[in-house]
């Protein structure tokens, strides 16, 4: 590692120092966010602590290990040292992969490089939640896209809860698997799912947008989502959702599609991608209402109808049963009356 | 090491009382890096000693008692030596149950899971009673919550925080839904009343666990942002009890 620190540049005033930047200590270099919001030096902190810790670890490592060398050769003299050849082998082994396996975990999984996208305001997080129902007429230009996961993260949070809510009160049964589960997988599913997938259509049509403003843009766009649930799910029209999925649904798809379209060129490619995105963002919301709401349907429309539920045993028609019994008795009274008289 | 002794002798002086407000604790100084001052005989929130592998609440000082292999008179009691201090339990409950307190930092020293599982565990038997046995959704729902606050105060926050400090203060602030659950048993929470009953509940509980981390972990002016997650935790356990 310390030969990476060689220094290369040749100007009499030092150069540019880009030890940051080659060094390995980070995956994350993002040079798109140019017109990120957040705005904060963060990353470069982590990684050079990260890069001191690391350092840190090899040297002390090292110096363990000649320790223990020296002092298990000469408590167990000739005899054990086979053993003790095979034994700080395999200890070097496990130490070289423990550290190469912390290195990988500290460079992938570290959550730290997500910590300039929780950097937020409450005041931010409500503009944005207002500003996510107002389609942007302006497209000209492409429009700013808050690169930020923590408003995103809670309405996906908060769509759990509503789906929970709903599927509580609607009494929905999910056979294979818990309610929490799916309302958890379904929701997150969506979000990551459907937001790399447009991602994925905006490389291929060469729109300009990350990975990162796609997840806060689709995840603010959830909002319409939680507000017309969270309406439908305690009062139960059916028109009303009609009304609200088109007005709440189609403001918000207009504001992730007039974001779209102003970063994208040509008329084809925007074409595809807003229309993909339209399609999946207003039929997600069908489908939620849909799938766990059905059974409170079912039901009402059972109780407020005039016909017997049929699973309930429906009690015999004794009066009819007996005015023809008596009828029968009476006419074989008459009959046997008429044979004795003769 | 030397510090051992004086947790020992701290261990049941440390200031944990009502009256006692205002006595130099744990605050994060987001201007710091996490190195706390000497001489503060406080535990280290970020130290994980006392979560991980140890008995929960367990203070360094009392581990003299067991390695000194004493006679069974000169044995300490028992609930001093698994480190449960109910006086300490109370004081923290009392102080937590008031919201217009304003949060002391010094319930961040100490990582007590004694209280919180106390709490989760009348929770399960308040259910129970109720005609519901939902013990592993408590304890599944309280381990994934705290593990998610834990990741995301930590994200939000210059200053480190243990899991199981998060832990203690989300337990202790789950003491009004305790009470919820316990309503329910009478009276069936699925109408207007409990309605808005629960939604106190879930308010009550979320704006004493967000005062307390916003104001230790130095996040003043994002307390609201704390309380949202904390009320969607504590609303899946209004779930639980409501229906």
């Amino acid at each position: 590692m310390s030969e990476g620190n060689k220094n290369t540049n040749t100007e009499p005033w030092g150069g540019f120092d880009d030890n940051l930047i080659q060094r390995g200590g980070s995956a994350v270099i993002d040079m798109e966010n140019m017109d990120d919001t957040s705005g904060s030096s963060f990353e470069d902190v982590g990684e050079m602590h990260q890069r001191m810790k690391d350092e840190e670890e090899v040297t002390a490592e090292a110096a363990a290990t000649e320790e223990e060398g020296g002092e298990d050769g000469e408590f167990l003299g000739m005899k054990g040292i086979k053993g003790q050849l095979g034994r700080q082998v395999a200890d070097e082994v496990w130490r070289a992969g423990k550290r190469q396996a912390s290195k990988a975990f500290n460079l992938y999984a570290n959550i730290d490089i997500l910590r300039p996208y929780f950097d937020v305001e409450p005041i931010q997080v409500r503009n944005r939640l207002i500003e996510s129902l107002i389609p942007v007429r302006m497209i000209n230009f492409p429009q700013k896209v808050a690169g930020e996961l923590y408003g995103p993260m809670m309405l996906v949070f908060t769509l759990v809860a509503i789906l929970l809510h709903g599927m509580k009160t609607s009494g929905t049964v999910i056979r294979e698997g818990t309610l929490m589960g799916t309302a958890i997988g379904t929701c997150f599913g969506y979000w990551l799912g459907v937001s790399s997938f447009i991602y994925f259509l905006a490389y291929l049509c060469n729109a300009q947008i990350t990975m990162l403003q796609m997840l806060s843009l689709l995840g603010y766009g959830l909002f319409s989502h939680c507000v017309v649930l969270f309406v439908t799910y305690s009062v139960h029209f059916h028109s009303l959702f009609y009304l609200l999925w088109l007005v709440f649904g189609g403001l918000s798809t207009l504001r992730m599609v007039a974001v779209l379209i102003s970063r994208t060129v040509g008329q084809t490619p925007r074409l595809i991608l807003c229309g993909t995105l339209a399609a999946l963002h207003m039929l997600f919301l069908l489908y939620l209402h849909f799938a766990y709401h059905k059974i409170v349907e079912g039901i009402l429309d059972t109780l407020e109808g005039p016909n017997v539920p049929p699973i309930q045993r429906v009690a015999r028609d004794l009066p009819n049963a007996i005015t023809v019994l008596n009828a029968t008795g009476k006419a074989l009274a008459a009959g046997a009356d008429a044979i004795l008289t003769q | 090491m030397g510090d051992f002794k004086q947790y020992d002798e701290d261990f049941y002086r440390t200031g944990y009382y009502i009256d006692d407000q205002g006595q130099g604790g744990y605050i994060c100084d987001p201007n710091y890096p996490p190195e706390y001052q000497e001489g503060e005989g406080v535990c280290d929130p970020s130290m994980d000693a006392a979560y991980t592998g140890q008995v929960p609440g367990l203070a360094p000082g009392t581990m003299e008692y067991t390695a000194a292999g004493d006679g069974f008179e000169e044995e300490p009691p028992l609930l001093e030596e698994l480190g449960i201090n109910f006086d300490h339990i109370w004081q923290k409950t009392l102080t937590v149950l008031d919201p217009l307190k304003p949060a002391d930092s010094s319930i961040m020293n100490e990582t007590d899971l004694t209280g919180p599982v106390l709490f989760c565990i009348t929770l399960g038997a308040t259910l129970l009673m109720a005609g519901k046995s939902h013990f592993g959704y408590v304890y599944g729902i309280s381990a994934v919550g705290c593990v998610g606050m834990y990741m995301l105060l930590n994200l939000m926050s210059m200053c480190s925080v243990s899991c199981g400090c998060v832990a203690s203060v989300l337990g202790y602030c789950l003491l009004p839904m305790v009470a919820l659950s316990a309503f329910a048993i009478f009276y069936s929470l699925q109408g207007l009343l409990g309605m808005f009953l629960a939604l106190l509940v879930i308010g009550w509980c979320s704006h004493s666990a967000s005062k307390i981390f916003s104001t230790t972990l130095g996040l003043a002016g994002q307390q609201l942002l704390v309380a949202y997650p904390c009320a969607l935790l504590y609303g899946v356990f209004a779930l639980l009890s409501v229906f």
